[in-house]
């Protein structure tokens, strides 16, 4: 198994390279060290995201709600900074804020034990709908958002570190932090057993529904993150921030290596499917293809990805049956 | 009472939502009305029929995540062959073997490649997205015929030809899913796919026809978008395959499949479209709808669990009844009552799913 | 619709080859059954019975070789195309449709409608004299009317061949004689039948050949007043090197004096979940036996005494530590751990390693970075205590024999240290080799001191091991055997006798 996933991850690293090549070939500029590093800016919060909820989906979930999570923390944070409270409580409102929401979703799965897809569809309505009227209390109409940001927190967004941007910056602290979590800690190793096999999980006297709940919690806490980075970026805080993360972040973790039936997964494949997608979708922008027929490419991606995955795995056990019957006869004859 | 709510699950809905319209019309006069009645008659025209096709899909233990996309590419490609100058007939015919076409796609990628389905219909969702905007560049198509924008219109009885084909589009669905044999393989596929291989099905047949049929209804969805409001932004259909699940869970639709009907789905589609009219009469901001919308769906969910865990603690204490006192020591209790360890007996602290 | 052609086999294997995974299951088995005989099917666990069974039903797909059902070829393997040439499998576990009703589940693949053959199959209903709700929701019906209902889906579908697949399993003596006159019936009808049993008395009963199979191939084959039982079981067990296996392990040598004062783990009025007022003791060094056919609710018993399922009342204790209705992580840390009958999907994590199997019980007693090198050192030496044939502590569980993987479910059982070990069903689906290991290890741990309570369905296992047997039927304590009146004959005595007695 761990065989395997070395591979995936080998053959995503292969893709991003591929992708460098090509797009380098047709647009030189785009191999250009600083656009490559502030492209990222474009994209953290899909990897932000991603990361968190692939430690979901091998522990055996799913959370789709984390995409109104998003515009809801930076809702909250722009109301609390609208209030006057100051800057490091605003933050804290919002990771609270995304706390609570996975902890909600975690706990309505529990009660009624209803596929997490479904739950967390219901709290995607919720949570952007609780986005929007809370939004409405500060008289920010809609869409409109939440302005008017200290500077220390917009400048935020576009300071750097040693030439790396800071949304960057969070990602990698982030995936660092929750690789060695995933694959190196006790936590991590219930995760993946809750995944493999929950039967065997209970029989274990494992906490499946702790282990669960806090791994919501994390994409609650993540997606707040996001929406901070991306309240930065763009200077005003609004309801609809995390809507286009939604499939991105599904595809990342997918694309990533991450089983939809729980047990497999690996931030490192996450990390790197990101930027398998961002950069697909910035290359294919700078060598001037349309915005949207990049999202058309990287549903097609995913598919083939997928379905390649599936495919070389049905057919290596066909090769394998072939060998043997075929060295039957040889025996025989 | 549990037991009764369980097993009539639409019924139970159906009650709740004209309890709503009820108290609705008493707090709002003139709520209750004929012109009201059209009005989300003709507003759930397109949700009804994506979340028909979505019914089959799930019906059968998948999901389908792209009938948005679908809705959108079927209808650029109707009004680019209308702006071409072909006749109605013929580019709505040709816009729903796209759709189908589509839904074949899905299908395949399922079940012969079996990727799981939610992965599938993920991926084709940016995909056929991106094809729709390959074709039209970006652009809204705009300036549809008139023709297109009549099947749309009321006539005399405030019923427009578009309401016709989706009622006649539900009662197709009802009659093959519950009368017909490769209509209750829906049903057997979804509810043990194994059961229903062993029983001589053909599951993958069945999956594909369930994806092909929500891809048609999809093109069918597409073309009521287009012709409604008349013309086709890029994101027409966007979202509405999550909003076709919700009307589904709401109506009663198992996403474990094998259990639903069109019934339930109608009550569902009708619940979810009801709640923007009653905001208005009832004079909340329209931003309260999201809100709303989504503490209904969890709420219904919450309640639905609780029932159904209910209903198996019940089942279980039956199961296990043999044994308490008042049916008298084991030497007398029938023997086939006895639990027996393997695994279709309930397990320890099992699972609903 | 009388069929002549005698001559013309119901089915006709010859030459099927079908291996999972790098392993052959089925290696060149030729076998026939002609219309209107019985045909008995016996062989060991991982002979190749079911594989053989699934091939010519249409499940699986062989690699090589040819099956022909009522002379024509099966040419493209599916269930339907073998139901197209007459041919049923009733399979051992009922395959239910939970959502749809009875008669739906009987009906369903077939061209008549369900209301159409609602009659024909309340008359068979009659016929095999049992009773079923067709109108009920499948999921509500017990296993022994599940099985039914497999049966009837076999008669309605006018099958001329069948297979059943140790149909009796979960019916009562009643109903397997019902069905047995059906069977005759059916035979009489010119239908050829393919009878999967592990009871040779029943084998005795209405079959006409018989057939065993042993590491995917027949190694006997002809008519059964050919063969004594003895010679029939010794073509079962044989090993490859052509002895037959040492089957009866030395005997325990049986302690008499257990020190009153060293009872570890004290029961007295249990009751939960399919089992009432269950009460007795296990002492240190000690072998509890837990003897009973299936259903007798002993898995409950032990699952409930491990806090998996809902709460029992009566008072459990462990070494003088009260211990009704707590969590698994609790018992373990008391000192009570429980091997699960369901190795494969209770007991291990298929996919993940040797080594995070074996601390499956213990990983919340490690750091909250657990140490590699320690835990494969610790698994090293239960590999070679116990004996576990792998490549390493890095192999995934699935792929080792079912008798490795459970001395790795062990490893995980005593890597917790407990005092007193609950197994259920330890040699299940185990070869006899590794059988024999597993024994000499349960012996082992109770000279350590441990006391161990053996759940299990193979009275000669009990025999053997147990120094004190408790007898349980239909959820009640029928009895206890201790020392010397530890036999076979008296613990069928007491589980078959206490259970018939309900149906007089």
């Amino acid at each position: 198994m761990k065989r395997f996933f070395l591979r995936w991850e080998m053959a995503l690293f292969g893709m991003l390279v591929a992708e460098f090549a090509i797009f380098g070939a047709l647009n030189p500029n785009f191999l250009n060290l600083s656009n490559l590093l502030y492209s990222t800016s474009d994209f953290a919060q899909i990897g932000i995201i991603a990361l968190p909820l692939t430690i979901v989906i091998i522990a055996g979930g799913i959370d789709v709600s984390f995409a109104s999570t998003i515009g809801l923390c930076a809702i909250i944070f722009g109301i609390a900074n609208f209030f006057g409270l100051p800057l490091a409580l605003c933050i804290a409102a919002a990771l609270g804020a995304g706390a609570i929401a996975g902890l909600f979703n975690a706990t309505i799965i529990h009660l009624s034990r209803i596929q997490p897809l479904v739950v967390t569809l219901g709290s995607l309505y919720l949570f952007s709908g609780a986005a929007t009227v809370l939004s409405g209390v500060v008289g920010a109409g809609g869409y409109e958002g939440i302005g008017n940001f200290p500077d220390s927190f917009t400048s935020f967004a576009y300071i750097d570190v040693a030439g790396l941007p800071a949304p960057f910056l969070v990602l990698l602290a982030e995936a660092i932090i929750l690789f060695v979590i995933l694959h190196f800690s006790r936590f991590g190793r219930s995760v993946f057993l809750c995944g493999l096999s929950e039967h065997a999980a209970r029989y274990s006297g494992l906490p499946i529904r702790t282990i669960q709940t806090i791994t919501y919690m994390m994409t609650g806490i993540f997606a707040a993150v996001a929406g901070l980075v991306l309240s930065a970026y763009f200077g005003s805080a609004r309801v609809d921030l995390g809507t286009a993360t939604l499939l991105p972040a599904i595809t990342a973790a997918v694309l990533g290596g991450a089983s939809i039936y729980g047990g497999q997964g690996s931030i490192i494949g996450t990390f790197l499917a990101t930027l398998v997608i961002g950069y697909l979708q910035q290359g294919l922008q700078m060598s001037g293809v349309p915005s949207q027929i990049s999202s058309a490419l990287s549903g097609a991606l995913l598919v083939v990805a997928v379905a390649l995955r599936h495919g070389s795995a049905l057919l290596t056990n066909f090769v394998a049956a072939r060998i043997m019957a075929t060295n039957r006869k040889r025996a025989a004859s | 009472m549990l037991d009764f709510f369980a097993r009539n699950r639409v019924a139970t809905l159906f009650g709740v939502t004209v309890l709503a319209f009820l108290l609705i019309g008493m707090v709002a006069p003139g709520y209750l009305s004929l012109s009201t009645a059209s009005v989300i008659m003709s507003n759930s025209l397109v949700l009804m029929t994506v979340a028909l096709g979505t019914m089959l899909v799930i019906l059968t233990r998948n999901i389908d995540v792209s009938s948005g996309s679908v809705l959108g590419l079927s209808a650029v490609i109707l009004g680019l062959l209308l702006n071409n100058g072909m006749g109605l007939a013929p580019a709505i015919i040709i816009c729903l073997l796209c759709g189908a076409l589509a839904g074949l796609f899905n299908g395949i990628l399922v079940t012969f490649f079996s990727v799981p389905s939610i992965i599938a219909t993920l991926g084709t969702l940016g995909l056929f997205r991106g094809i729709m905007l390959i074709l039209t560049g970006g652009k809204w198509i705009e300036e549809l015929p008139q023709s297109l924008k009549f099947l749309a219109e009321n006539g005399s009885i405030g019923i427009s030809v578009l309401t016709v084909a989706v009622v006649i589009a539900l009662a197709g669905v009802w009659a093959i899913t519950r009368h017909t044999r490769f209509g209750r393989y829906f049903y057997a596929v979804g509810d043990n796919r194994e059961a229903a291989r062993h029983l001589g099905i053909r599951i993958h047949l069945v999956q594909i026809s369930a994806f092909v049929a929500a891809g048609t209804l999809a093109a069918l969805a597409g073309i009521i978008f287009a012709a409604q409001i008349g013309f086709i932004p890029n994101q027409a259909g966007n979202g509405v395959e999550l909003k076709a699940i919700a009307a589904n869970v709401l109506g009663g639709v198992s996403l474990l499949g094998g259990s639903g009907s069109v019934p339930g789905v109608f009550v569902g589609v009708i619940f979810m479209t009801s709640i923007d009219s009653a905001l208005v009469f009832l004079k909340i901001p329209a931003f309260w709808n999201d809100f709303i919308a989504g503490a209904v769906l969890l709420l219904v969910l919450l309640l639905d669990g609780r029932v159904r865990i209910a209903v198996e603690k019940a089942i279980r204490a039956k199961r296990y009844a043999v044994h308490s006192p008042n049916t008298g020591s084991g030497t007398t209790g029938p023997v086939h009552n006895t639990p027996s360890p393997t695994s279709s007996t309930p397990g320890p602290q099992e699972h609903a799913q | 619709m009388e069929r002549n052609n005698h001559d013309k086999a119901a089915v006709r294997v010859s030459d099927i080859w079908k291996s999972y995974g790098g392993t052959a299951v089925l290696k060149g088995v030729d076998i026939t059954l002609l219309p209107g005989q019985v045909h008995a099917l016996l062989g060991g666990n991982g002979a190749g019975k079911s594989t053989l069974m699934k091939s010519i039903a249409g499940l699986v797909s062989p690699e090589s070789g040819s099956i022909e059902i009522n002379g024509q070829a099966l040419n493209n393997p599916s269930p339907a195309a073998a139901q197209a040439l007459g041919l049923y499998l009733v399979p051992q576990e009922a395959q239910i449709l939970p959502n749809q009703s009875v008669l739906e589940n009987i009906c369903l693949g077939l061209r008549s409608s369900a209301k159409a053959l609602r009659g024909d199959i309340e008359k068979l209903v009659n016929d095999l004299s049992v009773r079923l709700d067709l109108d009920a929701q499948a999921a509500t019906l017990e296993i022994a009317d599940r099985q039914i209902v497999e049966i009837l889906r076999g008669l309605i579908r006018k099958a001329r061949v069948l297979i059943l697949d140790e149909p009796t399993s979960a019916l009562t003596p009643h109903e397997a004689n019902a069905l047995f006159d059906r069977v005759r019936q059916l035979q009489e009808q010119g239908v050829g039948i393919f009878f999967i049993s592990h009871k040779l008395r029943e084998i005795r009963e209405i079959c006409d050949v018989i057939s065993v199979l042993r590491d995917g191939a027949i190694v006997l084959y002809g008519t059964l007043d050919d063969y004594n039982d003895h010679q029939i079981v010794e073509a079962m067990t044989k090993s490859a090197g052509g002895e037959t296996a040492n089957v009866t392990a030395p005997k325990r040598q049986r302690t008499t004096d257990f020190n009153l004062a060293s009872n570890v783990l004290e029961i007295t009025g249990f009751s939960g979940e399919g089992f009432r007022d269950i009460s007795f003791d296990v002492r240190a060094g000690e072998i509890v036996g837990l003897a009973g056919v299936v259903g007798a609710g002993r898995s409950e018993l032990a699952e409930t005494l491990f806090g998996l399922r809902p709460s029992g009342s009566g008072t459990v204790k462990l070494q003088g530590k009260d211990l009704i209705n707590r969590s698994p992580r609790t018992c373990v840390d008391a000192g009570l751990v429980y091997l699960p009958e369901d190795r494969q999907q209770n007991g291990l994590f298929l996919e993940a390693s040797l080594a995070w199997n074996m601390s499956g019980y213990t990983m919340h007693r490690m750091g909250f970075f657990p140490k590699g090198k320690r835990e494969t050192g610790e698994f090293s030496e239960f590999r070679e205590a116990l004996g576990i044939k792998c490549e390493g502590p890095g192999q995934a569980a699935g792929r080792l024999s079912g008798g490795n993987q459970q001395k790795v479910l062990l490893a995980k059982c005593l890597a917790a240290n407990p005092r007193v070990l609950i197994l259920d069903e330890p040699t299940r689906g185990v070869d006899v080799a590794a059988r024999n290991d597993i024994y000499r290890l349960i012996h082992q741990l109770a000279e350590k001191g441990l006391g161990v309570l053996l759940i299990s369905s193979d009275f000669d296992e009990i025999e053997q091991l147990a120094d004190r047997v408790i007898v349980m039927a239909h959820g009640h304590q029928c009895g206890e055997l201790s020392r010397q009146a530890i036999n076979v004959d008296a613990i069928a005595h007491l589980a078959f006798e206490s259970g018939a007695a309900s149906h007089a």
